[in-house]
C-alpha cells in the first residue's frame, strides 16, 4: 500500500489548501488499512480501504485529466450513490475542476437541460438507461459533452457511440498516464484555492428551470466545521470519528447528503456504506444500524408509518406490550419535547421499563439501536413525528440550511433541544430576520458564489448589503431558537386577509400513515381546501383488512370508504388548528404524483403551480365555479 | 463486525459455522455438557450417568451419524431413499471380515480399528456410487421404491452368506473398540475394559460414549461443511429442482452419485459402529424398519438440517425408553394409586393377563401392544402429524419460537 502512497506523494502538499480531496489523502496516509467505505455486491459488503479509495481517486483525477479535462472545467455525475459517484466527485475536486450531480429519475429533458446548462464535459452516467437519455438525443443535442463514461456495462458497448467509455477503461487510462506523468495530480493539489469551485448544486426548481448553485472549497470548509464537527451536537460529545457509521442513499447531487456522507467522510474519517437502492433502505439500515443517520422527512414519515402498521399487525400479546411500549414512549417523547430534549427522571425511569420490553428491540428492527444522532432537513416535519422517534429514544433533531448557504445555519444543540424548530443558529455565523418581511438571511464563509452562468439570479439572491436571502419566513422562539413558518412564495393570504402557513397543516396531515401527499390551497379564496394523495400500499392493505374491492390507485382513491377514513383524519388535523386554518373540503389526487409527469422534483417536492393547473378541475370544483 | 450481526463483509463470514458469538458460546457450553454428562455433575440430569442410559445415548451418537448420512442424501440432495438400512449393513460386514476375529464358521483378518473403521465407510461408499447410476435415473416415489428394493436384495444377501455374516437368526461377533497398531496383544488404548483415564475412574460405557461423542462431532462437522460450500450449494439446488440446477451449470448425475456416496459412506461408518458397539448382531437387524428409523428422525427432527437431524435422532432413539419408563409409571400407578388417576393409568395399560388396555407390561399373551410394537405405532403416528402440522419438524418448533423473539415487536 504504501508504494503507491509515494507514487502520489512526490509533491510536497503540507501548505495546500484542505480540499475535501486532500482529506481524502491525509487519510489515507495515516490509516491506509482502514474501511473507508463499504458497498453491496452478490450479497456482500465489500470494503473498500482509505489507501484503496485515494488509490482509485488519483486514477481518476489522471483519467480526467488524459481527457482533457482542466481547472475550471465541468464532470457530471448522472448516478444512484456507489463508490464511483464519489470517486468522481474527489478526482473532479483533486485537479480543480468540479462537479455537478444529476438525480437518476431526471428525465431527458431535464438531463439535456442540466449537462448543458453546466457546460459538462465528462459525463458520468451509472448504466444504459442513463446513457440512453444522452445518446438517444442525438449528436448534435450535448454540444459540450466530449466523453460518456459508463459504470455498469450491461447492454452496453463503448462502439455505439464514439462519445462512450467504460468506467474500467477510463481507469486504465488513467493508469496509464499516471505512468507518463506521475505527480501532476498532487501539483495540481497544491494549487488549490479557497474560491474554487468544488461542485456545482442545482436547486430543486420548484418555480422555474432549477439553477446551479456554486460551492467553493471554502464553502464545504465551512460547512464541514459548522455542522459536521459541531460542539455539542451528539449527546455523549464525541466527535464523528472512523468508528461511525453512516448509511449512503439520499441522492448525492444534493447537498444534505455530499455534506452528511461525503464530506462527512473526508473530515471525520465515517465509513460510508452505500444503500443498494432507495427501496432497500429499510433493510440496508438494519443490517449497517448507523451511527450517524440523516433523512427528509418523506423517509421518517415512512419509517413512522411502517412502525405503526407493524405495532397494530402484532399477534396479541405482542400487541399488549406494544400498547404499554407505545402510551410509554409518548410520554417520554411528550417530556423530552417539554424539556429541551433532556430527560425528567421519571422519563428516564420509563425509557429504562421501555427498553427492556420493546425499545431497544423495535429500534434494532427498523435499523436506528446504534444512533447516536439522527437529523432531519430539507423539507418542513411535523413535530408529532419527532416527538415520536424522541420517544423510543433515536436521538432526533430538527436542523436547516439551503444549498446556497453550504446548509449552514441553524442545528438543535444536544440538551437545548425545542421540538418544532430548527434550532439555533451555528455560533458566531451571521443570521438574521428581515425586520419587515421575517425572511431568515445569512452572512457566513458558507455563503455560495453565485448562480453558474446567472448573474441576475446571483444578484436577486443577496440583499444590497451583502446577506443571503434564503426565502424562508422565520420567527425567534424564546429569542434564540428559530422556527421557520413556511417558504415567502409559499404562504397563503386568504381573501380574509389572514396569513396561513400551508406546510403546517400539510405535514400534519402527513403524520398519518395512510396519506403520502397534501397540498393546501386557499391563496385569496375564502377558504382553504386541500389536494390529498394516499399511501398506496398502506391504504391498499387496509382495503383488503376491510374487503374493500379496488384494481387501481385512481379506484382505490375514489372509493367512498377510502374518502371517508381521509375525512375523518382531515377532521382531526382541523381540531388542532384555528378556524381560518381549517380545511373545509377537500379532493383526492386521482394519480401516483410523479418526478417524470412534472408534479414534483427530483428531490420529490410538490410543484405547487404545476399541481394547481395540472388539477384546476378538482380545484375550481372545491370552490364551487 | 462487532453488534451488526447481520453486517457481513465477506462471504466466509456469512458462511462461518457459529457466525456469532453467542452461537460460540453456546456451541461450547453446550460440548461440555455433554461431555460432563457421564460424570453425573450435572444438576437434575444426574441420571444420564447411569449406565443404560449413557448406552442409550450411545446409540443416539451412532445413529445420529447415519441419520446425517441419510441427511446429505435425502435433505439436501432431494432424494428419497429407504435403502439406508443396506448400506449400514455394508458398513457393518465390512468391519465384521476385516476386524472381526476367525469364528465358527465365519471370516475375519482381526485388522485394527483404524483400518475397519473408514474400510467401512469407503467400501459402502464405493458401492453406493456404484448402485446410483441406475438410482438416479428416477425422482421421487420411484427412487423410493428402487431404495426400497435394496433393502430386500440385501436383506436376502446377508442371510445367504453366512461366513460373513454368521447366518440367519445366529448372527456374528463384531470388532471391539480397543486401538492397536496392528494385531498385538494389549491395546494401547482400551474401551472395553473400566478403568481409570487420566486419574479419573470411568467405566467403560462412559469411555465410549466419549469416543462415540467425538465421532458424531467429527460427523457433524463433515456434514456441515459439505453443507455451506460448493457440493452443498449443489445438492440443494438439485433438490429444489433438478433441471433448474443443470441449467445453472450443476452436473446432475455428478452430485446425485456423489451424495449417493457420501451418504453411504456414513451410512457405512455407523453399521461399522453399531456393530462393535452391540458385539453380536443378526442379518435381520439391516431390514426395513432400521431405514424407516432414519427416515423418520429425519422427518420428525426436521428434514434439510443438520441441527434437525441430530435432533430427530435423538427423539427417535430416547423415545422407546421415555415410553417404557412412563408404561412402568403408569402400570405402578394402576395397581397402587386410586381415584381417578389410577382409572386412568388401568386404561391405558394392561398390567395383568385379560386386563384391557393399549399397552402391555407383560411379555406376550395379554391383551394390549407391547412396548416395541407401541413404539412402531408412535412413530408411524408421529410421522404422519409432523408431516401435516409441522412439517419442519423438531427444528421448525424451534425456529417458530426463535422468530416469535426474533421479531419482537412484530409480527413479521
Amino acid at each position: 500500500m504504501t508504494s503507491t502512497l509515494e507514487r502520489t506523494g512526490e509533491v510536497d502538499l503540507t501548505g495546500a489548501y484542505r480540499t475535501v480531496s486532500l482529506m481524502v489523502r491525509e487519510r489515507a496516509h495515516a490509516t491506509p488499512d482502514a474501511v473507508a467505505m463499504r458497498h453491496k455486491d452478490f450479497g456482500i459488503w465489500q470494503e473498500r480501504t482509505w489507501a484503496e479509495l485515494w488509490e482509485e481517486i488519483v486514477i481518476a483525477a489522471h483519467g480526467f485529466i488524459a481527457l482533457g479535462m482542466q481547472h475550471g472545467d465541468v464532470v457530471s455525475i448522472h448516478s444512484e450513490d456507489r463508490p464511483e459517484w464519489v470517486i468522481a466527485d474527489l478526482a473532479a475536486v483533486a485537479i480543480r475542476a468540479m462537479s455537478t450531480g444529476l438525480y437518476p429519475t431526471n428525465p431527458m429533458a431535464e438531463v439535456q437541460y442540466l449537462v448543458n446548462d453546466s457546460g459538462a464535459k465528462i459525463h458520468v452516467a451509472e448504466d444504459q438507461e442513463q446513457v440512453d437519455k444522452i445518446v438517444d438525443a442525438g449528436p448534435d443535442a450535448f454540444p459540450n459533452v466530449k466523453k460518456i463514461i459508463y459504470i455498469e456495462p450491461r447492454g452496453l458497448r463503448s462502439d455505439e457511440d464514439e462519445r462512450l467509455l467504460f468506467w474500467e477503461d477510463f481507469m486504465d487510462l488513467g493508469r496509464a498516464h499516471r505512468e507518463e506523468h506521475p505527480g501532476t495530480v498532487a501539483a495540481t493539489m497544491a494549487e488549490a484555492e479557497p474560491d474554487d469551485i468544488a461542485t456545482l448544486v442545482y436547486t430543486s426548481g420548484t418555480t422555474g428551470p432549477p439553477k446551479g448553485a456554486m460551492l467553493s472549497n471554502r464553502n464545504a470548509s465551512f460547512a464541514i466545521e459548522n455542522i459536521i464537527l459541531a460542539e455539542g451536537r451528539t449527546a455523549d460529545g464525541k466527535m464523528p470519528g472512523p468508528h461511525d457509521m453512516v448509511l449512503t442513499y439520499l441522492p448525492l447531487g444534493h447537498v444534505a447528503e455530499r455534506v452528511m456522507s461525503t464530506w462527512t467522510m473526508c473530515s471525520s474519517g465515517v465509513v460510508l456504506n452505500f444503500a443498494e437502492s432507495i427501496e432497500t433502505v429499510q433493510a440496508n439500515l438494519q443490517e449497517i444500524q448507523p451511527t450517524l443517520f440523516f433523512a427528509v422527512p418523506r423517509i421518517w414519515e415512512k419509517i413512522h408509518a411502517t412502525i405503526l402498521i407493524k405495532l397494530n399487525d402484532a399477534t396479541f400479546v405482542k400487541r399488549l406490550v406494544n400498547g404499554l411500549g407505545f402510551n410509554l414512549a409518548a410520554y417520554i417523547g411528550r417530556s423530552r419535547a417539554k424539556n429541551n430534549g433532556n430527560y425528567t427522571f421519571g422519563a428516564r425511569l420509563a425509557y429504562w421499563f421501555g427498553n427492556i420490553i420493546m425499545f431497544r428491540a423495535l429500534k434494532e428492527r427498523v435499523g436506528l439501536r446504534r444512533c447516536r444522532w439522527a437529523g432531519t432537513s430539507a423539507a418542513p416535519i411535523a413535530p408529532e413525528v419527532i416527538e415520536f422517534f424522541m420517544g423510543f429514544g433515536v436521538p432526533m433533531v430538527e436542523l436547516y440550511g439551503m444549498t446556497e448557504n453550504s446548509a449552514v445555519a441553524t442545528l438543535n444543540f444536544h440538551g437545548r433541544i425545542k421540538v418544532g424548530t430548527v434550532g439555533e443558529p451555528y455560533p458566531g455565523i451571521g443570521l438574521r430576520l428581515d425586520e419587515e418581511t421575517g425572511e431568515i438571511q445569512t452572512k457566513h464563509d458558507g455563503n455560495f458564489l453565485g448562480y453558474w452562468n446567472k448573474p441576475e439570479a446571483t444578484a436577486e439572491t443577496f440583499t444590497d448589503d451583502g446577506w443571503l436571502k434564503t426565502g424562508d419566513v422565520g420567527v425567534w422562539v424564546d429569542g434564540t431558537h428559530l422556527k421557520i413558518i413556511d417558504r415567502i412564495k409559499h404562504i397563503i393570504i386568504t381573501s380574509g386577509g389572514k396569513n396561513i402557513s400551508p406546510s403546517e397543516i400539510e405535514n400534519s396531515l402527513k403524520t398519518s400513515p395512510y396519506i403520502k401527499e397534501a397540498m393546501v390551497i386557499g391563496d385569496g379564496r375564502k377558504y382553504l381546501t386541500a389536494l390529498i394523495a394516499i399511501e398506496y400500499d398502506v391504504v391498499g392493505n387496509w382495503a383488503l383488512s376491510k374487503s374493500i374491492p379496488y384494481t387501481t390507485y385512481h379506484d382505490l382513491s375514489s372509493k367512498p370508504e377510502v374518502i371517508e377514513l381521509v375525512q375523518g383524519i382531515v377532521d382531526k388535523t382541523n381540531e388542532k388548528f384555528a378556524r381560518v386554518e381549517q380545511i373545509k373540503k377537500f379532493r383526492m389526487i386521482p394519480k401516483e404524483l410523479d418526478h417524470e409527469d412534472g408534479e414534483l422534483t427530483a428531490t420529490q417536492k410538490i410543484k405547487r403551480k404545476a399541481m394547481e393547473d395540472m388539477f384546476s378541475d378538482l380545484v375550481a370544483d372545491m370552490y364551487g365555479s | 463486525m462487532r453488534n451488526r450481526p447481520r453486517l457481513y463483509v465477506s462471504y466466509a463470514s456469512e458462511m462461518a459455522l457459529l457466525p456469532t458469538w453467542t452461537q460460540k458460546v453456546a456451541a461450547l457450553v453446550f460440548l461440555v455438557f455433554l461431555v460432563l454428562i457421564p460424570f453425573g455433575v450435572i444438576p437434575g440430569l444426574g441420571f444420564l450417568a447411569d449406565n443404560d442410559w449413557l448406552k442409550i445415548l450411545s446409540r443416539v451418537s451412532i445413529f445420529a451419524i447415519g441419520a446425517l448420512g441419510l441427511h446429505l442424501l435425502s435433505g439436501l440432495a432431494g432424494q428419497v431413499s429407504l435403502g439406508h438400512a443396506f448400506f449400514v449393513g455394508i458398513g457393518a460386514y465390512t468391519a465384521a471380515i476385516l476386524g472381526g476375529e476367525v469364528g465358527k464358521g465365519t471370516w475375519g483378518l482381526g485388522l485394527p480399528i483404524w483400518i475397519w473403521l473408514p474400510a467401512a465407510g469407503i467400501v459402502a461408499a464405493l458401492i453406493g456410487a456404484l448402485i446410483a447410476p441406475t438410482a438416479v435415473r428416477v425422482r421421487g416415489i420411484y427412487l423410493a421404491i428402487v431404495t426400497l428394493g435394496l433393502v430386500f436384495v440385501g436383506e436376502w444377501l446377508f442371510r445367504s452368506l453366512p461366513f460373513i455374516t454368521g447366518g440367519a437368526q445366529a448372527g456374528r461377533k463384531f470388532p471391539t473398540f480397543e486401538f492397536r497398531f496392528w494385531q498385538e496383544e494389549v491395546p494401547f488404548l482400551d474401551f472395553t475394559s473400566d478403568g481409570p483415564w487420566f486419574g479419573i475412574q470411568m467405566t467403560s460405557e462412559a469411555k465410549i460414549y466419549i469416543l462415540l461423542l467425538v465421532f458424531v462431532i467429527i460427523a457433524v462437522i463433515i456434514a456441515k461443511n459439505i453443507q455451506r460450500t460448493r457440493v452443498g450449494r449443489a445438492f440443494m439446488s438439485i433438490r429444489d429442482r433438478d433441471i433448474a440446477a443443470e441449467v445453472m451449470g450443476v452436473a446432475d448425475t455428478k452430485h446425485k452419485v456423489m451424495a449417493f456416496a457420501l451418504s453411504s459412506a456414513l451410512a457405512g461408518v455407523t453399521g461399522a459402529l453399531m456393530g462393535a458397539f452391540v458385539g453380536r448382531l443378526v442379518p435381520e437387524g439391516f431390514s426395513l424398519f432400521l431405514s424407516i428409523q432414519f427416515v423418520a428422525a429425519l422427518l420428525i427432527g426436521g428434514i434439510g438440517t443438520v441441527t434437525g437431524t441430530l435432533l430427530g435422532a435423538t427423539f427417535v432413539l430416547v423415545l422407546p425408553r421415555v415410553v417404557q419408563d412412563l408404561t412402568g409409571l403408569l402400570a405402578s400407578t394402576a395397581q397402587t394409586g386410586s381415584g381417578w388417576t389410577a382409572a386412568v393409568a388401568n386404561f391405558f395399560v394392561s398390567t395383568a393377563e385379560g386386563d384391557p388396555g393399549i399397552v402391555s407390561t407383560l411379555p406376550g399373551t395379554s391383551p394390549g401392544l407391547n412396548i416395541a410394537q407401541f413404539n412402531l405405532l408412535l412413530y408411524g403416528l408421529l410421522l404422519i402429524a409432523f408431516l401435516i402440522f409441522e412439517p419442519l419438524g423438531l427444528y421448525g418448533i424451534w425456529i417458530r419460537i426463535r422468530n416469535y423473539w426474533k421479531s419482537w415487536p412484530f409480527t413479521y
